[in-house]
C-alpha cells in the first residue's frame, strides 16, 4: 500500500513490528463500525470548529430586535434567538467553545493523570497508596459539584473551566494508567531494563508509559464527552462561559425561558450537546474495542 | 447599617427566585423614537403621578426586577399637612370596586416568598405584599401620592412644620382584641426610634414623642424635616401593639389591618383571612375575600403555566416576554402597574476606568437606551433620566436619556486618553434575565467604540457582597423598587449617607442640593432644587446611568374584581378586591 510505504520511507526507524502493529491498529478501526462512526462525529466537528468563521453567516454578538425570537427559516435554519441573533451561526460558533473546553480539560488531566497513574503503578508500596488515596478523596466527589465549587472560587471563566475539570478528570485518568503501569512493571522487558541498570525514571517514561497509552486514550476520549457535558452545564449554571459567547449550555439557559414560545431556542444547541457527547463516546467505545487485547482474542 | 444587610439578605431569596423575563415580540410601536413612551402606558398606569402633590412613587431599594425588596424608602408628605395637594385623582384601577361579593378563597400564585414578617425590619417587597394587608399606619399613602390621615382621624402641624398632632381614631383593635390606643403608637414610634431599625435614620431630627391622652399622638421636630410624613406612611411604621413593640424582632404579625395573619409554611404558602372585626369595613369597599393563600412558585414558566391552566385567580412577576400570551389568554385579566423599579447601569466611580468623567460620558453616548430597554423589556417599560418617578414634579422635563452617538462617544474617549476604548468587568445578577438580556445588548452596542464590557454572571448573594458591601465592581446592573417620594430617589443612593449610596460618585453641589430639598415643604421650591439635582447627575454622569422604568405585570382570573395593586406599585392591598362567583 502506497501509505504505508511512505510512512515507511519518512519513518524508517519505525521496527517492522510496529509497522504491523499500526496497520492492524488501521484495519481494525476501520472494520468497526461503531469506532468509525465516532470518528466521523469528531473529524466534522473538528472541522465545523475550524472553519467556523466561513461557516457562520452572521454574526454572533451582534444584536437585532426586530429580529427576535423568529422561527426556524431560509435566512435563518436554526431561527434567532430572544435578542435577535442568529442561532445557526451561534451554534457553529460553540463548537469552538465545547472542543476547546473538551480538549483543553482533557489534555490537562492527560498530562498530570498519567504521569501520577504510571508513577504510582510503578514504584508501588506507600508512593503509590499516597498518590491513589489522593485520587480517590477528589474521585469522591460528583464531577460537575467539584468543578462548581472551584469555579465559585476561581471565578466564572472559560479558562477556569478548562481547569477546573482538567483537576476533576485527573483521578479517572490516573486510575486507568496506573492499572496498565501495573500489568506492565512485571513485564519482562522491564526487568531487562533493570537489569540493565537503566534508572526508575528512564524506565517509566521511555519503556512503560508508552505501553500504557492505549488504555489512556481511551478514557481521554470518553472524558472529553463528560467534559463537554459537564462545561454545558457549569455554562447552564452561569458559571461557566460569560453571555454573550455562544455557548451551547449557556444558550440552553436562555431557551430554558421561551420553551413554550421559541423552542428552537433550547432545541438546536440541545442536539448539538447530544451530537457531540455521542460522537466522543462512540469513538471512545470503538477504540477500547480494537485496542483492547482481551476483545481481539474473543474474535 | 448591618440591620439592614440582614434585609438584603431577605431579599435575596426573593431575588434569586423571582424572575423576570422577556421573551415577547417586539410589537410595541414605540419604542422607535427617541424621548420617552409616555403616551402608550393607560393613565392607570401613572397614577396620579403627573400632578400630584409632593410624593411620587416608590419606595427606594437596590431590588431589581420584580420584586426585590424595597426597603422602602422615605415617603413623604411633602407640604406640611398633607401632602400637598391630592391631585390628579385618577388613579384607581380599572374595575369599579364598589358592592362586591363577599365570601371565597383567593388562590394566589405568587413570586417571591414571603420573608420576614417583621414591617419594621423586613425590606423584601414579598413580605410587604401581605404584610401591607395586615398592618397599618397613621397615615396612608393614596393613589394619588398624598399623604391622608388613617389610623389618626386628623392630624395638624404647626405652622414651622416642627410639631405633628395626630387624633388617633377610637375603637380600632387590633388582631388580638384590643384596642389601639396612643400608647400603642408611641411604643411603635419608640421601638424604631431607639432600635436599629430601617427607618431609625429618620428619628435624626424627632426631638420628642409623646402620648398626652390615649387618642392623641405627637412628634416635636428639631427642625423641618419634609420625609419623615412619608415615611410614616410606609410599613417602616407600622403600627404594633405595644407588646409586639416591645420585642426586638415580631414573628407572628398583628396588627390592625383588613387581614390577620392565619399561618404559613415558609417557601411554601402564606394564608391570610379576614379581620370581622376590622375598623374600617364596609359594604362599600370591603374587605370582602373570606381567605387569601399564596402559594409559593418562584418559577416564572411554571407559575404563568398553573395560572393558564386554571390552578390561581391571581399571579404577580409575569416576565415581561410573557405578556403576550397573557394578554391572548381567554378570561384573563391582565393588568400592568407603573411604574415599578427603576433599573440602571451602575459604574464604581472610585476606580479605573470610572473614575473618568469622559469615560462614563463615553459608554453613555455609546449606548441605544431605547434598544435595550426593547429587548429586555417587550415594550412594556420606559427609558428615563431621572431617578423621580415618571410624570412627578420632581422630574426635569429638560433632561432626557443622552442619544446614541458614536462619534461623541470617540471624542470623550479621546479626552479620556482611552482613544482606544477600554475594558471592564459587567456584573449582572443572573436571577434577573431582564438584566442579563439588556446587558448583551449594552455590551454589543459598547463594543462598537472598543469598550469591552466583560459580562460576569453573578448570584444575588455575590451581588450584595461584592457589589454593594464592599464595592468591587466596574460596572453591573441592578434597580430600586418603590420610588415614590423624591427623598428615596434622590438621597438614599446618590448621597453620600444615603442607606444604599454605594458608586462612590460623589458631587458637593448636588449633597448640598438634596439636603436643602429635605427640609422644604413647598412643592415648587422643592421641585426646582430636584430639577437641578438631576441636572447635575446627568452633566457630571452620576455613577448610576438609569436604564428603564418597568411596571409590575399582574394576571388575573376574570372572576376576580377589584383594583389590583397598591399606590406605592409594589405592593398589593386586597380590602377592595372580590370574588365574582
Amino acid at each position: 500500500m502506497a501509505t504505508e510505504q511512505e510512512a515507511n520511507e519518512s519513518q524508517p526507524l519505525i521496527s517492522q513490528s510496529q509497522r504491523e502493529r499500526m496497520a492492524r491498529f488501521v484495519r481494525k478501526f476501520r472494520s468497526n463500525t461503531k469506532a468509525m462512526l465516532g470518528f466521523s462525529i469528531v473529524v466534522m466537528l473538528v472541522l465545523v470548529a475550524i472553519f467556523a468563521p466561513l461557516i457562520a453567516p452572521y454574526s454572533i454578538e451582534e444584536t437585532n430586535i426586530e429580529d427576535r425570537s423568529q422561527a426556524p427559516s431560509v435566512e435563518h435554519p436554526f431561527g434567532t434567538d430572544d435578542l435577535g441573533r442568529d442561532i445557526f451561526s451561534r451554534v457553529v460558533m460553540g463548537s469552538r467553545i465545547s472542543l476547546y473546553v473538551g480538549f483543553g480539560a482533557i489534555s490537562g488531566a492527560l498530562a498530570v493523570g498519567a504521569i501520577i497513574g504510571v508513577v504510582a503503578g510503578y514504584a508501588g508500596g506507600l508512593t503509590d497508596e499516597i498518590l491513589m488515596r489522593v485520587m480517590d478523596a477528589a474521585m469522591a466527589f460528583p464531577p460537575v459539584l467539584l468543578a462548581l465549587t472551584l469555579l465559585v472560587v476561581l471565578g466564572p471563566e472559560l479558562s477556569n473551566v478548562i481547569i477546573a475539570l482538567a483537576f476533576v478528570y485527573t483521578p479517572y485518568i490516573a486510575r486507568v494508567s496506573r492499572s496498565a503501569a501495573l500489568a506492565e512493571r512485571n513485564e519482562a522487558y522491564v526487568e531487562a531494563a533493570i537489569a540493565r541498570g537503566e534508572s526508575d525514571s528512564r524506565i517509566v517514561f521511555s519503556e512503560v508509559f508508552p505501553n500504557c497509552t492505549a488504555p489512556m486514550l481511551v478514557q481521554g476520549s470518553l472524558n472529553i464527552s463528560f467534559a463537554i457535558l459537564a462545561e454545558a452545564s457549569l455554562s447552564f449554571l452561569g458559571l461557566g462561559a460569560q453571555p454573550p459567547k455562544p455557548s451551547w449550555g449557556l444558550m440552553i439557559n436562555t431557551g430554558r425561558g421561551f420553551m413554550e414560545t421559541a423552542p428552537w431556542m433550547l432545541i438546536f444547541p440541545a442536539l448539538a450537546i447530544g451530537i457531540a457527547v455521542v460522537g466522543f463516546n462512540m469513538l471512545g467505545d470503538g477504540l477500547r474495542d480494537v485496542l483492547d487485547p482481551k476483545v481481539e482474542a474473543i474474535e | 447599617m448591618h440591620l439592614k444587610h440582614q434585609n438584603f439578605y431577605h431579599r435575596v431569596a426573593d431575588w434569586g427566585l423571582y424572575m423576570q423575563e422577556s421573551s415577547k415580540e417586539s410589537e410595541s410601536p414605540d419604542s422607535n423614537g427617541n424621548g420617552t413612551l409616555r403616551g402608550r402606558f393607560d393613565r392607570r398606569t401613572f397614577l396620579g403621578a403627573a400632578a400630584t402633590t409632593g410624593a411620587a412613587a416608590l419606595a427606594g431599594c437596590t431590588g431589581g426586577g420584580d420584586d426585590g425588596g424595597d426597603s422602602g424608602g422615605d415617603s413623604g408628605g411633602d407640604s406640611g399637612g398633607d401632602s400637598g395637594g391630592d391631585s390628579g385623582g385618577d388613579d384607581t384601577d380599572t374595575t369599579e370596586s364598589s358592592g362586591g361579593k363577599q365570601g371565597g378563597t383567593l388562590q394566589w400564585g405568587g413570586a417571591v416568598p414571603v420573608q420576614g414578617l417583621d414591617p419594621h425590619i423586613d425590606t423584601s417587597a414579598a413580605s410587604k405584599r401581605v404584610l401591607e394587608n395586615i398592618y397599618e399606619e397613621v397615615v396612608k399613602l393614596q393613589d394619588d401620592y398624598s399623604i391622608k390621615p388613617h389610623l389618626a382621624k386628623s392630624f395638624e402641624q404647626s405652622d414651622d412644620n416642627t410639631l405633628l398632632t395626630f387624633e388617633l381614631r377610637e375603637g380600632v383593635t387590633f388582631h388580638n382584641g384590643k384596642e389601639m390606643t396612643s400608647e400603642d403608637v408611641l411604643a411603635t414610634y419608640e421601638r424604631v426610634q431607639n432600635g436599629d431599625y430601617l427607618a431609625t435614620g429618620f428619628f435624626e431630627f424627632v426631638e420628642e414623642l409623646r402620648a398626652p391622652d390615649e387618642y392623641t399622638f405627637e412628634i416635636q421636630l428639631t427642625e423641618p424635616f419634609a420625609p419623615f410624613l412619608a415615611k410614616m406612611a410606609t410599613a417602616e411604621l407600622s403600627v404594633m401593639p405595644a407588646e409586639n413593640a416591645a420585642k426586638d424582632m415580631v414573628e407572628t404579625p398583628i396588627g390592625t389591618g383588613p387581614y390577620k395573619f392565619e399561618s404559613r409554611e415558609i417557601e411554601t404558602s402564606f394564608t391570610m383571612v379576614r379581620n370581622e372585626d376590622y375598623w374600617g369595613a364596609s359594604d362599600e369597599d370591603g374587605p370582602f375575600i373570606d381567605t387569601i393563600v399564596k402559594s409559593e412558585i418562584p418559577d416564572p414558566s411554571v407559575r404563568l403555566q398553573s395560572f393558564l391552566a386554571g390552578e390561581y385567580d391571581f399571579i404577580n412577576g409575569i416576565a415581561p416576554k410573557d405578556v403576550s400570551r397573557v394578554e391572548q389568554a381567554p378570561d384573563v385579566r391582565f393588568e400592568k402597574q407603573f411604574p415599578k423599579s427603576l433599573v440602571y447601569l451602575g459604574m464604581n466611580c472610585d476606580v479605573a476606568p470610572f473614575d473618568n468623567k469622559d469615560a462614563r460620558l463615553a459608554l453613555d453616548y455609546a449606548i441605544d437606551k431605547e434598544k435595550v430597554a426593547e429587548a429586555a423589556l417587550y415594550g412594556t417599560g420606559q427609558t428615563t433620566a431621572s431617578p423621580a418617578a415618571p410624570g412627578s414634579p420632581w422630574v426635569n422635563p429638560d433632561v432626557e436619556p443622552r442619544p446614541r452617538d458614536l462619534e461623541k462617544a470617540q471624542e470623550h474617549l479621546d479626552a479620556a486618553g482611552m482613544s482606544d476604548g477600554y475594558t471592564a468587568t459587567f456584573k449582572i445578577p443572573q436571577s434577573y434575565p431582564t438584566q442579563v438580556q439588556a446587558a448583551e445588548v449594552i455590551a454589543a452596542d459598547a463594543a462598537e467604540v472598543g469598550i469591552n464590557l466583560e459580562i460576569q454572571q453573578i448570584t444575588w448573594s455575590t451581588w450584595l457582597s461584592d457589589v454593594y458591601s464592599k464595592r468591587d465592581f466596574q460596572a453591573t446592573t441592578s434597580s430600586y423598587l418603590a420610588l415614590w417620594y423624591p427623598d428615596v430617589s434622590f438621597y438614599k443612593f446618590l448621597h453620600p449617607d444615603g442607606a444604599f449610596f454605594f458608586t462612590n460618585w460623589t458631587n458637593d453641589e448636588y449633597n448640598s442640593l438634596v439636603e436643602e430639598a429635605r427640609t422644604i415643604y413647598d412643592e415648587n421650591e422643592r421641585a426646582e432644587l430636584y430639577h437641578q439635582a438631576t441636572q447635575i447627575l446627568h452633566d457630571e454622569r452620576a455613577g448610576h446611568m438609569f436604564l428603564w422604568w418597568q411596571p409590575s405585570l399582574y394576571g388575573a382570573a376574570s372572576q376576580y374584581k377589584g383594583n389590583i395593586g397598591a399606590p406605592d406599585g409594589s405592593t398589593l392591598q386586597f380590602d377592595d378586591n372580590w370574588l365574582d362567583r
